[in-house]
């Protein structure tokens, strides 16, 4: 006879009852303390440093930002393509580990899914910024005009409008619809305002089975689109550097690496808002620490594999012959930006080891600093390959130039994460951030298989 | 306006190019003689005049931010960077106005195009400013408006505006500019020529660096009729637009050819020739 | 003869499914098996194969959403770009392929997410007013609950089966 021994710690209690799944949720919903006020307060306060310095920018001209000829590109198209990364996580829990029957990405997959809208927001955010005439940015969509001018298809930039649209719109879609039976929840369990909200929300979700049926499938085909999707989508922004010619972008191995650094932002994020969440509502039932384990050695894999491609790079690029490819790379560890070349390859390549100790993963602490440390080797990678290159490319002339950002691209870069946390913040007090439904299936399942192992 | 157009038209839009006989008629180029070239700057000034670029000032240019469509750029050899004043080589750059050139693909709302006559154009008015045509500009002679010049910065306090040139715009913040080789005085010329039902005919129309280059360094015409000085140029230093190694590179069989193409090797089929610096020591 | 609707909730899926296997085999008449539905928590496929085969229309919206996207993305660019912005850019023919393809992907995903979405919506008959339907909020919390019309007569047997399957609670309207 097989006794069961309560060696390993579970993802989930099978015998947690259903009724308290809700009731735990659902609290989470409930009216807002002083201390989410605070903290909102402190989101919208960066959000509106970003507000002005974009206001003095947007008066003054692009000018104050420090750019100049050649260095075009600065920390906004570096930040642009971190929170587009970032949001590669949600469709990574939602939709692959979906399809692969991972069922310990059910309590955690609703933020991720959210974290990834709010990313795509973000970045959003950060085309219009960049702009030198946002007012005239609706250029950039195939509409009929008496011109007969329509968008270059050519640009790789027009491909990120495209792709990005269909990514944001995919990923709200994706996230609205996974999230009926729990609006259904809510609309069940709430009162005044909130009933009319979620009633609305809910579309009149009734849990019928051929309501279930064609949701299955419905989810399971848009999760199924939404993988090439987000592949597609960080491949085509990769595209806009390795479309190029200019050294140190010209990489045929970009569009895997932006991917594989997305895949690893996005899980990052994921660890840190996984440890703020079960503090904050006490989800210790439902963001277990073994979920928490597995995510981080997901995390760990998916480091090594951006690290092999980060070395790749260096590697193919040392050996080749192209000369001033080789200078670049030489001038990124060498030159004016060395200190940030080395602390993102650090921060990259190193700090993920620590996710290999057992007593690690389990201290929250450690985990907390260790994400947000793996997030700014990240946001160093994608600054490392914009502004290098200009600083060194074909173009001896253009040598000897050292870039550095100015205060108003800073505020900018500051003022997004105060909008990022502002929308999770709302997010989190009006969808449940926990995914009911999919907990209690679970549960079920977990339940099931209890019973056919003691049965064995 | 059809699908019908579309197929009709299937082999000419699939071309690529630079193909030999692309331009038949017309086809502007330029040769720039580094031997001649003094780096008097006398071609800046005059481009300045004459494209009503702005003066950024002292500080907005030691910020990079300058706004000169062409640029003399001086380089010395190994050594001889203790005396600045003396012995640098000369190279005026300006847009290369490539067949090929790698910032008409990226641009997202395509301000920048190949026109038929073979210049890069830009339209000031389709810009949003996203500096992409920049960014992919190996050359980069790509400028930006970082500022909002005549209005905000006052680039041309009371009575500058009188001097400003009427045949083009003045630029406002956000946009991005670069050489045309004075287009405007191309269409000027081929207007006239057209009225009186005629080609243009070479040394009638010059850019403004040309015209005021006093060692003639810089040759300007039209590279499809045979007889232009520009053309002859480009013919006696066996330079072809649509190749991408000329004879000069390929093997050091004629050692007595000038003419050569920068960054050829990237492809985008520059229209400028630079003739090499005749050095007075065995190269 | 006036038909008449009964909502029974089960604590489990197993006394569900019980129960229907049950009303199945009684084979009662007048009572249609595809108007037998369940309203439950989560989505259970075994209970569902009790009810039978039932089809799942949406993969045909899916299809239809995703050439639709991927031909509307083709032909949008192909015809813009060699009709009215032909000018030749860097280079490249007037229709290069390459940015074409990226394009065309990204449309056809993009029309099939959102028809699919569509066909969800009109599959599964949402939106729909949860008071003109028989429904208990025990549902979306742990209960499963079995959904029966049939006319008065059948009405009690349904009743009685439900009720040796320790049904909890038992809800009647009339249709109608």
């Amino acid at each position: 006879m097989n006794t069961v021994t309560q060696a390993k710690e579970k993802d989930i209690r099978e015998d947690i009852a259903w009724a308290q799944i809700n009731r735990d949720v659902l609290a989470s919903l409930a009216q807002p303390r002083g201390t989410y006020w605070a903290i909102f307060a402190m989101a919208f306060g960066m959000f509106l440093v970003g507000v002005g310095c974009e206001a003095y920018q947007y008066e003054k001209g692009l000018g104050v930002s420090a750019m100049n000829n050649p260095d075009v590109w600065g920390l906004y198209i570096a930040t642009f393509i971190f929170w587009i990364g970032m949001s590669h996580s949600g469709t990574l829990l939602s939709a692959i580990l979906h399809i692969i029957h991972a069922d310990w990405r059910k309590p955690i997959y609703r933020f991720a899914e959210a974290m990834t809208t709010f990313s795509l927001m973000t970045a959003g955010l950060f085309v219009a910024v960049h702009l030198g005439r946002v007012w005239q940015i609706y250029y950039a969509l195939p509409y009929p005009n008496e011109r007969w001018a329509w968008p270059n298809f050519q640009s790789p930039l027009l491909w990120d409008a495209m792709a990005i649209f269909t990514y944001l719109s995919s990923s709200i879609l994706f996230l609205y619809v996974g999230a009926i039976p729990d609006f259904a929840i809510c609309r069940d369990n709430a009162t005044g305002w909130r009933k009319t909200f979620y009633e609305k929300l809910s579309l009149g979700w009734m849990g019928t089975d051929r309501q279930w049926r064609n949701f299955r499938v419905a989810y399971l085909v848009i999760a199924c689109f939404l993988i090439p999707l987000a592949v597609s989508v960080h491949s085509i922004v990769a595209s806009d550097f390795a479309m190029s010619q200019q050294p140190g972008w010209h990489i045929t191995s970009f569009p895997p690496y932006f991917v594989a650094g997305a895949l690893y932002s996005g899980c990052a994020a994921i660890i840190t808002l996984f440890i703020m969440l079960r503090y904050t509502f006490r989800f210790e039932e439902y963001m277990t620490m073994p979920i928490l384990d597995k995510t981080a050695r997901l995390t760990f894999a998916i480091a090594m594999v951006w690290t092999y491609l980060n070395l790749i790079e260096y590697s193919s690029v040392w050996y080749g012959s192209d000369q001033v490819a080789k200078e670049t790379l030489i001038q990124r560890a060498t030159g004016p930006y060395a200190f940030y070349w080395w602390s993102m390859n650090f921060l990259g390549s190193v700090v993920p080891f620590t996710l290999i100790f057992k007593k690690l993963r389990a201290n929250l602490t450690a985990m907390m600093i260790v994400s947000l440390l793996l997030n700014l080797g990240m946001w160093l990678e994608r600054w490392m390959i914009v502004t290098p290159t200009f600083s060194h490319g074909y173009y001896p002339w253009t040598w000897d130039h050292t870039f550095f950002p100015s205060w108003v691209q800073w505020g900018i870069v500051f003022g997004s994460f105060g909008w990022f946390g502002m929308l999770f913040m709302l997010f989190c007090k009006l969808v449940p951030s926990v995914s009911m439904y999919e907990v209690k299936e679970m549960v079920f399942h977990r339940k099931l298989a209890k019973v056919h192992v003691r049965e064995a | 306006m059809s699908l019908e157009q579309t197929i009709n038209d299937w082999t000419k839009i699939r071309q690529r190019h630079p193909l030999p006989g692309s331009h038949p008629d017309l086809k502007w180029a330029m040769a720039i003689d580094l031997d001649a070239c003094t780096g008097c700057n006398a071609c800046v000034v005059a481009c300045y005049a004459e494209n009503n670029l702005p003066v950024v000032g002292k500080e907005k240019f030691a910020a990079g931010q300058a706004m000169h469509w062409i640029r003399i750029e001086r380089y010395w050899n190994e050594g001889d960077e203790v005396t600045p004043h003396q012995g640098a080589q000369f190279l005026p750059m300006l847009c290369q106005q490539c067949e090929a050139a790698p910032c008409e693909t990226v641009c997202p709302v395509g301000a920048t195009n190949h026109t038929p006559d073979g210049l890069n154009s830009q339209v000031y008015n389709r810009c949003i400013g996203s500096r992409y045509c920049s960014a992919n500009c190996p050359y980069k002679v790509r400028y930006f408006n970082w500022y909002s010049y005549p209005d905000q910065e006052k680039a041309w306090p009371e009575p500058l505006p009188m001097q400003l040139n009427p045949d083009l715009t003045v630029r406002t913040k956000g946009v991005m500019e670069k050489c045309t080789f004075c287009v405007q005085r191309l269409m000027d010329a081929r207007n006239t020529a057209r009225n009186e039902g005629r080609g243009v005919r070479d040394g009638e129309v010059l850019t403004a660096c040309a015209q005021a280059c006093p060692t003639s360094a810089i040759t300007f015409g039209n590279l499809s009729d045979p007889h232009s000085m520009v053309a002859q140029k480009w013919r006696l230093q066996r330079v072809e637009l649509d190749k991408d190694r000329q004879l000069k590179d390929i093997d050091g069989s004629h050692p007595g050819l000038r003419g050569y193409r920068i960054f050829e090797d990237l492809r985008p089929y520059p229209s400028i020739m630079y003739l090499e610096r005749v050095r007075d020591n065995q190269a | 003869m006036t038909t008449k609707r009964l909502l029974g909730l089960f604590n489990d899926f197993d006394q569900a499914s019980a129960a229907l296997r049950e009303l199945r085999d009684a084979n009662l008449p007048y009572l249609d098996w595809n108007d037998v539905t369940i309203k439950s928590p989560i989505e259970h496929p075994d209970v569902e194969d009790v009810l039978g085969v039932r089809s799942i229309p949406i993969r045909n919206y899916t299809l239809v959403g995703a050439l639709l996207g991927g031909s509307l993305g083709f032909l949008g660019l192909a015809t813009s770009q060699g009709n009215f912005f032909s000018q030749l850019k860097g280079g490249k023919p007037i229709i290069p392929l390459p940015p074409d393809f990226v394009l065309t992907y990204e449309m056809l995903i993009l029309g099939g997410v959102y028809i699919t979405v569509l066909g969800f919506l009109i599959c599964a008959g949402l939106p729909h007013r949860v008071k003109s339907d028989l429904y208990d909020v025990k549902v979306s919390e742990d209960q499963v609950g079995v959904m029966v019309k049939a006319n008065a007569h059948c009405i009690t047997e349904v009743r009685k089966i439900f009720e040796s399957h320790k049904v909890l609670s038992i809800q009647e309207e009339v249709v109608r």
